[in-house]
């Protein structure tokens, strides 16, 4: 039994393994992402839009309330802060500047933050922040400075920070060159410490000019193409959040390798992980008198003598064929080193050899790294618009990190794309298609069916169309991960019950009918005989279970132990059915736990073998 | 598809070790060792594969004999070497160890009985879908063909399969050299003639074969190199499809009996490493154990028992029971395959596929009308170059999936192709900076023929003489190198222990490079590509601005801009910290506290020099003439007070702070001696520092008096109190 432990343990670790290589890569990334939310609360920003569209205010809490949820479920570790300028009210750490109102100091989001964040939406949010913030002076040095505080509070390693800022006015100080100056150093300093600044600037009448002020505050774009301040402002909020979510995500390459075209012209890409799985979160152990999580320490040691082993006091091993074969922990690695990491270019192929079912894993994304080897974003740029000219794909081979086997690969190239906004709905690169080997694939035996006829393919061609629609990737969340984090919002913030949750890859089966009306009806007029219901099950599955029931269903099925041995010295023990195995489990007094064939079949051989 | 039942097989592997199976040309290997490393390489499939197939291993033309029908001296020279069971090491073992070549000839008709007979009796009572005779020889030994009816008669009766390899190849005489069906040309035994034994054993064997099946018969004579090459890849781990039956459904009304299978999948090793003891082997000897500890200080063990479950929200901890978890989570029907609705194809993008697996959707087996049914649905959706949009469930336990079926006509068979989808937390929309509109990284004309052709050099498809096209390289015909490369450590471990691992069996390392028409077309472009795209390595230095690159933005901070006209130079060593990234080089302007400390700490520079720049940065902030500054540059006099005195040295701190309170009234700067007195920052005393002039008293008095002083007297005579001079004086 100690075995099947082991299994599950193991799948466990293979899991990390498999997650590490989508989300960590041979890059090292220590400490957390930081984003502070600095948000004008001046009177210009309450001011209503028309036709009741919202005021920017309560756009931008929109918006943040949507990046905080997000980021309770993708990244709960990264730190956000939400700071209000041009206050009238003060609230900062040490109360040194005022007219800022820091109001989430930087830290981890939790279910507090989001309800808080809430109260300030709509027209009652309006009124709570006049009452609690109210609007007044604005200086952005000292907002800033603020933030930098904030910052240097913080006595864990920051990886990544980002501070945006939303207001609707270009000229925060009324032209107060003082302030204005103020507020450039205070910019700069911040920028010197890593600190990558970004305007969301919202709709005001007469247009926000850039130029005026915000030029000199935020950072500079990172590809110097000024696509960044070319942006018009804001107006609706589904591009506030777009924009947010594209700045707020850190792109953070999964593995940095050299993408090898022959001998000495190496290219420096990125492989990014732009859609990975995201699962429920593990559960977290806590003391039960505290509630306070504690750690595991797992160790091992050896059964008779009880002392710790080390690692060099340990091998590992696997049977087959009857046979243990043991090996050194380095050997178990050493085998699966084929070479160092990197893409190595094969060759060209046209997109149609692209088969749709060939896929094995999720793509990754490929970028250049032109600050590790100058040049390689010209010459990416050259390949990515060749190959996309001349519609084919460059086949490679990957080795995305240390000792891990190599899987062929398809680089296909992705043309730049920009929606009216200018926002960029797809960026110019490779997507790499993970390519199966022969041992990926399945033998099927495809049934065989008479195909059907062009009457019947009409009808069904009349029901596609009438329940057409556009898919978008971004239009479905997954109900299982959405349930989950209403159960623990309610639960952590005391709700009676967890707020609803639609799940939106239920099919609407009523909508559904009343589009297609007779439709359906008159399909499977064509296709079904009038006593045929596809409800039923087959009929073969009725008959075998007709016949077996009754009061001999369990059949008394024993092996005597002689039989048992000579299965167990011929190998054949999988010609027994599962009820005898399990039967003779108990004949010859081993308990099981498991269930499966292989498992009742190991512990018997454990148990006789020898 | 007998989906669910157990696909079983015997085989005996008959071989002939006789003397003449030793016998070969010059530089040739003997018929014998090829023959033994087919079986081998056989056996090695079967044991690694883990089929529960079962083979024997008859040995003919041996010294001894033993073999049941061996009587009146009949059936001499065969030994039944293994009985049917299920290939194992050690099976494998012998064949290294004991499997020689023998001395005798044995006639390999006789030998064929005897397999004939040890597959009829131990087969007896149990259940088989294949009965096979794979029989490896040199047909040298002189047989006599009287029961050659009887024999193929009992064959067909037992529906026993025959497979012959041989040394050399037989269709050639018959159609002329260069068959198309074989693939290396030159197999040794062909040069010098077949002896008179052998063609008549030959017209034998193909007598026998075409009885048994006249149409492909001849295709089950194989040459031993043939197979070598072909049995070489350890074979992939078989899994029986299984069956997923359910119902696709449209709207509440409209459903079609279907049934799934698994196409494409990323197959996994099943077997995992199990811990072992190093010394004993045994896994036993090693137990692993869990325990749960406290975070504090004596990291406290806690019971199991007295732990529950809870999870992260945010920053907050939720306890969360497995019942509550279990009570509230999500729950659906259960197995589904509900279509959404319908998007063209186009908007289904390849790179946003998920999950790691293909399923093919076919009618229910047997169910005519559900065919008709799903053949419309698969045509319609081609027809509009449409998917369906479906709700996908395995069964009521699996998290439920949205997915895209994809029509999927071939020539003899449709189907839908399901493939998962992304859900939006999923999704990473990240944006990276245009190539396009950057004019450094856009490609010039002649770089981009040459990229031009380096692609027409490397196409890996191309059309033949025919027009046809031809894929050079497959690579999903490839096995998975690491299961490959798993295997043949394994069995080498196992067969030899004791001897490091062997080196990577060189077809498999050939089948991971570029094919050599490829590497060799492709050369004289890729020189002109590494002409016209110069690539360089970045070194790896941290990117570093200096103070004046960031104070020269702001031409209006006063005095430290003046305070740089003269020591220009030694301004742009002075590099500004990146504190967060945690390497201090120099006293930074953001902390220049922390900065000073750090720098003193790690003695990298002398103690002078780091409080050179520490007051410089005092002196910048003191500019500002802000409470915030004011702040922030006594915290600064605070670390160097301290430090000072920590390392001993106050004549330093002493003299600077001294010239500071100087040049108080002329830069105004009151309010800010105000916080420095109210804070009770004086200077260092004997008391504290051997080496200070300075007594407690002294000390003590400082701030009070001239404070005092200030009110009557003129300002000091050092009217030209610039910081520039006390940097002078340090």
């Amino acid at each position: 039994m100690a075995e099947w432990n082991a299994y599950y343990r193991n799948e466990d670790d293979e899991e990390e393994q498999e997650e590490g290589e989508q989300s960590g890569g041979d890059y090292k990334i220590t400490g957390r992402d930081s984003l502070v939310f600095l948000v004008d609360a001046s009177k210009e920003m309450f001011i209503k839009g028309e036709d009741g569209q919202p005021s920017n205010f309560d756009m931008t809490m929109q918006a943040v309330r949507s990046v905080y949820t997000s980021k309770i479920i993708s990244s709960h570790r990264d730190l956000m802060a939400l700071v209000f300028y041009g206050t009238e009210q003060s609230k900062n750490p040490r109360n040194s500047f005022k007219h800022v109102y820091v109001y989430h100091d930087l830290d981890e989001p939790g279910a507090k933050r989001v309800q808080d964040v809430d109260a300030l939406q709509g027209e009652k949010g309006g009124q709570l922040a006049a009452e609690t913030m109210g609007s007044g002076e604005t200086s952005l040095g000292d907002a800033l400075w603020c933030c930098a505080n904030l910052y240097s509070d913080i006595k864990l390693r920051l990886s990544h920070k980002r501070l945006m800022i939303f207001t609707c006015r270009d000229e925060p100080h009324g032209g107060n060159s003082t302030k204005d100056r103020q507020a450039r150093t205070k910019a700069s300093d911040l920028k010197e410490t890593g600190v990558v600044i970004d305007l969301m600037h919202l709709m005001k009448p007469g247009g926000f000019d850039v130029s005026i002020f915000f030029r000199d505050i935020v950072s500079p774009p990172e590809d110097e193409s000024e696509l960044g301040l070319q942006l018009e402002p804001c107006d609706k909020l589904e591009d506030l959040k777009k924009r947010v979510r594209a700045k707020e995500q850190k792109k953070r390459a999964m593995a940095r390798l050299n993408l090898c075209l022959g001998e000495g012209l190496n290219v420096a890409v990125g492989l990014y992980a732009t859609a990975v799985t995201a699962r429920k979160p593990g559960a977290i152990k806590l003391y039960r008198e505290t509630n306070e999580p504690v750690r595991s320490k797992t160790r091992t040691f050896h059964t008779q003598t009880g002392s710790l082993l080390l690692p060099s006091d340990i091998k590992k091993a696997q049977v087959y064929g009857k046979k243990q074969i043991v090996m050194e922990k380095d050997e178990v690695d050493a085998i699966k080193k084929f070479d160092d990491p990197g893409l190595l270019l094969i060759g060209f192929k046209p997109m149609e050899k692209l088969k749709l079912h060939h896929h094995v894993r999720p793509a990754v994304f490929l970028y250049p790294e032109e600050g590790e080897v100058k040049g390689s974003a010209c010459l990416f740029s050259a390949l990515l618009t060749k190959c996309s000219e001349r519609n084919v794909f460059a086949l490679c081979r990957c080795i995305s990190r240390r000792n891990y086997p190599p899987r062929f690969v398809a680089l296909v190239p992705q043309k730049e794309e920009i929606d009216e906004g200018k926002v960029q709905i797809t960026p110019p690169g490779f997507n790499v298609i993970f390519l199966p080997y022969a041992d990926d694939f399945r033998t099927l035996d495809p049934p065989q069916f008479p195909t059907a006829s062009q009457t019947q393919v009409d009808k069904m061609k009349e029901i596609i169309s009438k329940l057409r629609f556009r898919y978008r990737s971004d239009a479905f969340e997954n109900p299982v991960i959405q349930q989950h984090y209403r159960n623990l919002e309610a639960l952590a913030l005391d709700m009676m019950a967890p707020e609803d949750v639609e799940d939106l890859i239920m099919p609407k089966a009523e909508q559904m009918d009343h589009r297609l009306g007779p439709l359906a009806q008159e399909f499977k007029d064509l296709v079904y005989p009038s006593d045929y219901n596809p409800e039923t099950k087959p009929a073969a599955k009725r008959k075998t279970a007709d016949t077996g029931g009754g009061a001999e269903k369990k059949p008394k099925v024993e092996v005597s132990e002689d039989e048992l041995r000579a299965h167990v010295q011929n190998g054949t023990m999988g010609k027994l059915t599962v009820p005898v195995l399990k039967e003779a489990c108990k004949q010859v007094g081993v308990r099981t736990t498991g269930t499966k064939k292989q498992e009742l079949i190991d512990a018997l051989i454990a148990r006789l073998g020898s | 598809m007998k989906s669910g039942k157990r696909f079983l097989s015997a085989l005996v592997l008959c071989m002939d070790v006789g003397f003449s199976m030793s016998n070969s040309g010059p530089g040739e290997e003997p018929p014998f060792e090829l023959a033994k490393k087919v079986i081998q390489k056989f056996v090695q499939r079967q044991v690694f594969a883990e089929t529960k197939d079962e083979l024997a291993l008859v040995l003919f033309g041996t010294e001894d004999t033993k073999n049941p029908l061996a009587l009146d001296r009949q059936y001499q020279h065969i030994t039944i070497h293994r009985h049917l069971m299920v290939a194992d090491f050690e099976l494998l073992e012998e064949i290294e160890n004991q499997i020689h070549p023998e001395s005798q000839q044995a006639d390999w008709l006789d030998a064929l009985v005897v397999c004939m007979d040890l597959l009829q009796k131990e087969t007896k009572g149990k259940k088989y879908d294949r009965l096979n005779i794979a029989l490896l020889t040199d047909l040298n030994a002189q047989s006599s063909s009287d029961h050659l009816d009887v024999i193929i008669e009992n064959l067909k009766r037992a529906g026993i399969t025959l497979q012959f390899f041989l040394p050399f190849p037989v269709k050639d005489d018959e159609e002329g050299g260069g068959n198309g069906g074989r693939r290396s040309p030159g197999h040794p035994g062909t040069g010098k003639g077949l002896s008179m034994e052998q063609k008549d054993s030959v017209d034998m064997m193909k007598h026998i074969m075409l009885t048994l099946d006249e149409e492909d018969g001849l295709d089950q004579i194989h040459t031993f190199r043939n197979a070598i090459e072909q049995l070489r890849m350890f074979k992939g781990i078989e899994r029986r499809p299984m069956a997923w039956p359910c119902q696709l459904t449209i709207g509440s009304s409209l459903s079609i009996r279907i049934v799934g299978f698994k196409a494409v999948t990323e197959e996994k090793l099943k077997k995992i490493w199990a811990t072992v003891d190093a010394q004993t082997a045994q896994k036993e000897d090693v137990k692993r154990e869990t325990v749960y500890c406290l975070d504090d200080d004596n990291e406290t063990e806690v019971q199991k028992d007295d732990t529950i479950q809870g999870f992260l929200y945010g920053s907050d901890i939720v306890p969360f029971s497995k019942v509550d978890q279990d009570q509230m989570k999500y729950t659906h029907d259960g197995k589904c395959f509900a279509v959404l609705g319908f998007a063209k194809e186009n908007t289904v993008r390849r790179h946003q596929f998920m999950g790691n697996q293909v399923i093919k959707i076919f009618a229910a087996r047997g169910d005519e009308h559900a065919g008709v049914a799903l053949s419309a649905v698969i045509r319609a959706l081609d027809e509009c170059k449409m998917v369906a949009i479906v709700r996908y469930a395995y069964d009521r336990r699996s998290n439920p999936q949205i997915g895209a079926a994809f029509p999927c006509i071939k020539r003899d068979y449709e189907c839908l192709m399901y493939v998962q989808l992304p859900f939006t937390e999923d999704l990473r929309q990240f944006t990276f900076p245009s190539l396009e509109n950057n004019k450094k990284f856009t490609p010039s004309e002649t770089q981009l023929s040459a990229v031009d052709s380096l692609i027409d050099s490397m196409m890996l498809v191309e059309e033949d003489e025919n027009g046809e096209k031809r894929d050079m390289l497959k690579v999903h015909h490839i096995p998975n190198p690491a299961f490959q490369r798993h295997f043949q450590c394994l069995h080498h471990r196992a067969v030899c222990p004791g001897t490091p691992l062997p080196p990577m069996e060189s077809w498999l390392k050939a089948a991971l490079e570029r094919p050599e028409v490829i590497s060799e077309r492709c050369q004289a472009p890729l020189e002109e590509m590494k002409k016209k795209f110069p690539l360089t390595q970045v070194e790896k230095k941290k990117k570093l601005k200096t103070s004046a690159q960031i104070f020269g933005k702001d031409s209006e901070v006063p005095d430290a801009k003046k305070a740089k006209g003269d020591d220009e130079e030694e301004e742009e060593e002075y590099n500004l910290a990146d504190i967060a990234e945690g390497s201090v080089t120099s006293v930074g302007s953001v902390n220049p506290d922390r900065d000073f400390c750090t720098l003193i700490k790690r003695k990298s520079l002398p103690f002078g020099e780091v409080c050179q720049q520490l007051t410089h940065r005092i002196e910048q902030l003191l500019g500002n003439k802000n409470t915030h500054y004011y702040m922030k540059s006594i915290t600064c006099i605070q670390a160097f007070r301290e430090q000072s005195v920590k390392q001993g040295n106050a004549e330093l701190y002493n003299s600077y702070l001294q010239s500071l309170k100087r040049s108080i009234p002329n830069r105004g700067l009151e309010v800010f001696w105000d916080l420095l007195v109210q804070d009770a920052i004086t200077l260092i005393s004997k008391d504290e520092v051997d080496g200070s002039f300075v007594s407690k008293n002294e000390a003590n008095q400082f701030l009070v008096a001239e404070e005092k002083k200030e009110e009557t007297t003129a300002p000091p005579a050092e009217d030209t109190g610039d910081f520039d001079d006390l940097l002078d004086m340090m």
